[in-house]
């Protein structure tokens, strides 16, 4: 009894003493990644198409400038997978250190193609302050990325789910699934189209429809090697050959992606396009780029959802700068006006019951968009087929379309 | 005063210097672009020596239909742009339209040809400035037909935007020809014979005047087979063209596909290389064929009587200054705009704030683009110069340069196509650590800037009349003093004429600042074709006219700063040799 209790003593003596101590060496941690980080330029490559987001970067890169001295230069890009294209380059020519990109906006394909070559960072969103805020348990796609592990490799900047937008000037009733979408395309030729995968929106477009048109939607999550691509995939060919003789331009010629469709669906080419920002409507509508007539609809079933990440690049000089700027981009703050629809518009990756109230405040001050979906609305989300269904669909499509 | 080892003999180094500042990176580009079309790349552990790259190559999807697809948008805009430029010179040279084309075409040129391709697009889509004119009243268009105006899946549409943005280059070309030639000596000849007018310039001033376009028009074809920013924002996309897709698989995140990136670039430059054969022998073809005619001695045929290709060059000329007109203005308006939908004539809402916030997101990118460009172009003028000097010295020692030789050396960077060879330049800049750095963008630009300089600048130096050197050599007794005191006064005008030709090349460039700047290097031009993908008109819109404004500014300068700086020296203000 008295042992238990000098045992318990120690015990509770020893949590005392160690857990602050813990939590110091956590803070020294953070705060040495801080001083570091102090003066250097950090090279964030993004996609850079959007000035909605390009202005966003240009508002947290002054802030980080400002709070951190760290120097944030945006390199635009159009396709991230140039980035991991010059990356590995880099690597194989030898260059471990002072690379040309830290930092770099990414998740998916192109997040498992660095993993695998091993052109990521150690492991570092567990040292920072913000990740501790991030909704791990209900958000599970910040933690696997397209079902790939995340393993701290990659901070979760936002989250995305598929959500199409229509004009109710020419629409009333937008369809509640692929075959509703089909059915509208026949009595509307031309007014429908989606982006020519390999582009991610048009590859999404693909998987969504293929998602709901199979039969068996559980076999979407093996590797795609294991199961018979053929007869799964039959049922969506045979929906594209039907849906692309209606489509815009007869189908033979597509949208670049979804901001060209953003446009087309404002000079009224089209009636119906897509966006992975539950907001994007919303935004536009805001900044005058869409008519107040757009609106925001869902698929029946659910869409997919994933999660964007920031991820720091193996042979970065400026890491500790890049971890600055990522934890900055994840900080309660920098969310909120992330998720604002009058800024950006995208949601955002923390968990509500673990912020501050004033912190929570930020949030619930967020004026919903005209055309933004509730929760409810959204519905539920539908989780992304495996990894490499990605570069199956994309070569059969090609195979298939690029004659 | 003829001293053996004068200035005369270092002289001797300035075509070593400007040869090899192109040749040798676009030989080492080719080979560096050639190998791993080979299968051989060590930097992704590739190194069997074979060509089943080719094959896999040939069996991409879309393959063929995007080299029948390139062969025709580029073949296309070639024999348009030149039928029509050469229309228009001879039919309406010396009159008022022509007068007026003559003045625009700085402006023609210095509109970059992604600024072009994206106001041409503006213009011309179902959803464009055209229809939006005459909807709903003429056309009943409440919404835009469905129409494929522009991105059209046999590129017409990219056909029609190169063609226009090449017709005032190849008229530029003319016009230097044409100085180069006694044409009113032909004329007043012609006239003597009793030759009609159209037959005195497809008689006696055309085959004069065709051997100064020969390598103009390889050049516009080289470049038209393969060019990736304009395809990019005009060109059909399932497939794309064939300068498109190897710019994808050289971007690919999956590195293997760098293999058949190089194949496909290697493909192309053979394609390139065809093309141009073929073109060669089809002029041999005409000449002879048309020989015999060119001599018969008739004076006058059905259509020059009804004046039809005299119709056909003013409609034509007409239709360049308007298209090029609308797609610039289309660009201011959308720059101002904030809403402008279907089919309203014009923006239905303005707004200021883009061009408020596009003042300080362009200064970065335009700062770069000018501080490279003034630097490629002030390099590339020595060079040019110290070339041009060497020739003269080396006439005066009765050695004489084989012009023609020297102008094929000149045009190799501009018959290669781009993409042939960047990545070869890339891959060897990876290798010495040099991507993203002030000396390969500088470098890179160089290689472009240098040929255009030579171009514009030879013409008019050749023709400088070197007794005002020997005069100032008597007077001041020293040859370098005369040089910089007298001939490079002289010649300030077609000099800094020079200087912002080769500027504006610098700014258009997009393919050498995006595989050599490694994102360290973002100029107005990468940054306009990277928001052509995006959605925002107004946005794109005032980047595409701050890409065309800072040429046009340097344009400005080379027209008003002489004129300025000689306000008080009559002789120097005469026309000849502004071009």
């Amino acid at each position: 009894m008295k042992l238990g209790r000098f045992v318990g003593a120690v015990l509770l003596a020893m949590l005392v003493l160690v857990n602050p101590l813990q939590a110091e060496t956590e803070n020294s941690e953070w705060q040495s990644i801080v001083a570091k980080a102090k003066g250097q330029t950090v090279y964030y490559n993004g996609w850079g198409g959007s000035e909605v987001i390009n202005e966003y970067i240009r508002w947290a890169s002054a802030e980080v400038e400002k709070r951190y001295g760290v120097t944030v230069k945006h390199v635009k890009v159009t396709d991230i997978g140039d980035v991991v294209g010059r990356i590995l380059a880099e690597k194989s020519a030898g260059r471990t250190s002072g690379g040309t990109v830290d930092l770099v906006w990414i998740n998916g394909e192109n997040f498992r193609a660095m993993k695998e070559q091993g052109l990521l960072g150690p492991p570092f969103t567990h040292k920072l302050p913000s990740y501790q805020l991030v909704d791990t348990e209900k958000k599970p796609t910040t933690v696997y990325d397209f079902t790939i592990a995340v393993e701290n490799l990659e901070a979760p900047w936002g989250m995305a789910q598929l959500v199409f937008m229509y004009d109710t000037a020419h629409v009333t009733n937008p369809p509640a699934n692929m075959q509703e979408l089909l059915a509208y395309a026949k009595t509307h030729p031309g007014r429908v189209t989606y982006p020519a995968p390999p582009e991610f929106h048009g590859t999404t477009f693909l998987k969504q429809a293929l998602l709901e048109l199979v039969e068996n939607p559980e076999l979407l999550k093996k590797p795609v090697d294991a199961v018979d691509f053929e007869k799964i995939t039959a049922p969506l060919w045979a929906f594209l050959d039907e849906l692309h003789p209606v489509m815009w331009r007869s189908g033979r010629t597509f949208a670049n992606g979804a901001p060209e469709m953003k446009q087309l669906l404002s000079d009224g080419e089209i009636f119906i396009s897509l966006s992975f920002n539950p907001n994007d409507a919303s935004n536009a509508i805001a900044s005058g780029e869409l008519p107040e007539s757009i609106r925001t609809y869902v698929h029946e079933g659910g869409t997919i959802g994933n999660s964007h990440f920031l991820a720091v690049v193996f042979n970065s000089s400026a890491k500790e700068g890049a971890m600055v700027f990522a934890d900055f981009l994840m900080s309660p703050e920098a969310q909120a006006r992330k998720a604002d629809p009058a800024i950006w518009g995208d949601p955002t990756v923390l968990a509500m019951g673990k912020l501050t109230p004033e912190q929570k405040q930020l949030f619930d001050n967020i004026e919903a968009g005209v055309a933004t979906l509730s929760p409810q609305e959204l519905g539920k989300v539908r989780l992304e087929p495996h990894a490499s269904w990605v570069e199956a669909l994309e070569t059969t499509w090609l195979a298939r379309y690029r004659k | 005063m003829d001293k053996p080892t004068g200035p005369g003999s270092r002289l001797a180094l300035f075509p070593i210097l400007t040869l090899s500042a192109f040749c040798i990176p676009i030989l080492i580009g080719l080979a560096g672009t050639w190998l791993p079309a080979l299968g051989y790349l060590p930097a992704i552990g590739a190194y069997d020596l074979n060509v089943s790259v080719f094959f896999t190559l040939f069996r991409e999807p879309g393959f063929s239909s995007a080299t029948f697809h390139t062969i025709t948008t580029g073949l296309g805009a070639t024999l348009i742009a030149l039928g029509l430029s050469l229309l228009i010179t001879t039919q309406i040279y010396g009159s008022a339209l022509w007068r007026l084309l003559e003045r625009s075409l700085a402006v023609l040129l210095a509109m970059p040809h992604a600024a072009f391709a994206i106001g041409f697009g503006f213009l011309i889509a179902p959803s464009g400035w055209l229809v939006r004119i005459i909807s709903p009243e003429l056309t009943g268009f409440e919404v835009p037909p469905g129409w494929a105006t522009v991105k059209d899946a046999y590129g017409i549409s990219l056909t029609l935007a190169l063609a226009f943005k090449e017709i005032p280059f190849l008229l530029l070309m003319c016009l230097s020809g044409l100085n180069q030639l006694d044409i009113r000596r032909t004329l007043w000849v012609g006239h003597s014979l009793g030759y009609s007018r159209s037959r005195i310039w497809t008689r006696l001033v055309l085959p004069q005047l065709y051997p100064h376009l020969r390598l103009p028009v390889l050049a516009v074809l080289a470049y038209s087979l393969s060019v990736v920013d304009v395809a990019l924002i005009l060109g059909p996309n399932l497939p794309p063209t064939l300068s498109v897709l190897v710019d994808r698989w050289f971007n690919d995140s999956d590195v293997g596909y760098r293999l058949l990136g190089a194949a496909g670039a290697t493909w192309l430059f053979l394609l390139v290389m065809a093309a141009i054969a073929v073109f060669l022998l089809a002029e041999k073809i005409i000449y002879r064929l048309s020989r015999d005619r060119l001599i018969d001695g008739s004076r006058s045929s059905i259509s020059e009587r009804f004046g039809l290709s005299g119709a056909t060059a003013y409609f034509s000329s007409a239709l360049l200054l308007l298209v090029s007109l609308l797609s610039f203005l289309v660009l201011v308006l959308w720059s101002f705009t904030r809403s402008w939908r279907f089919p309203e004539s014009l923006p239905g809402v303005y707004s200021l704030r883009f061009w408020a916030r596009g003042v300080s997101q362009t200064a970065e990118p335009v700062w770069i683009a000018l501080v490279v460009g003034v630097l490629a172009t002030l390099i590339a003028v020595v060079l040019v110069i110290g070339c041009l000097e060497n020739e003269i010295e080396l006439a005066r020692k009765g050695r004489r340069a084989d012009s023609q030789k020297v102008m094929w050396l000149v045009y190799l960077p501009l018959l290669v196509p781009q993409i042939a060879f960047l990545f070869g330049i890339q891959t060897i800049a990876v290798l010495f650590g040099v991507e993203g750095t002030w000396l390969s963008m500088v470098g890179v630009h160089l290689i472009f800037v240098l040929p255009y300089v030579f171009l514009t600048l030879s013409g008019v130096y050749r023709g400088f009349d070197n007794r005002y050197t020997q005069v100032a050599v008597s007077l001041s007794g020293s040859p370098l003093r005369s040089f910089f005191r007298v001939k490079l006064v002289m010649l300030a005008k077609p000099i800094v004429f020079a200087l912002a030709t080769g500027f504006a090349v610098s700014v258009a460039q997009y393919l050498p600042t995006m595989y050599l700047g490694a994102g360290r290097f973002m100029t107005i031009t990468t940054e306009t074709v990277s928001l052509a993908g995006g959605s925002d008109r107004r946005v794109v819109a005032v980047y595409a006219l701050c890409q065309f404004l800072l040429p046009m500014l340097m344009y400005t300068l080379a027209i008003f700063l002489p004129a300025w700086a000689f306000r008080n020296r009559r002789a120097m203000q005469n026309e000849k040799g502004e071009w």
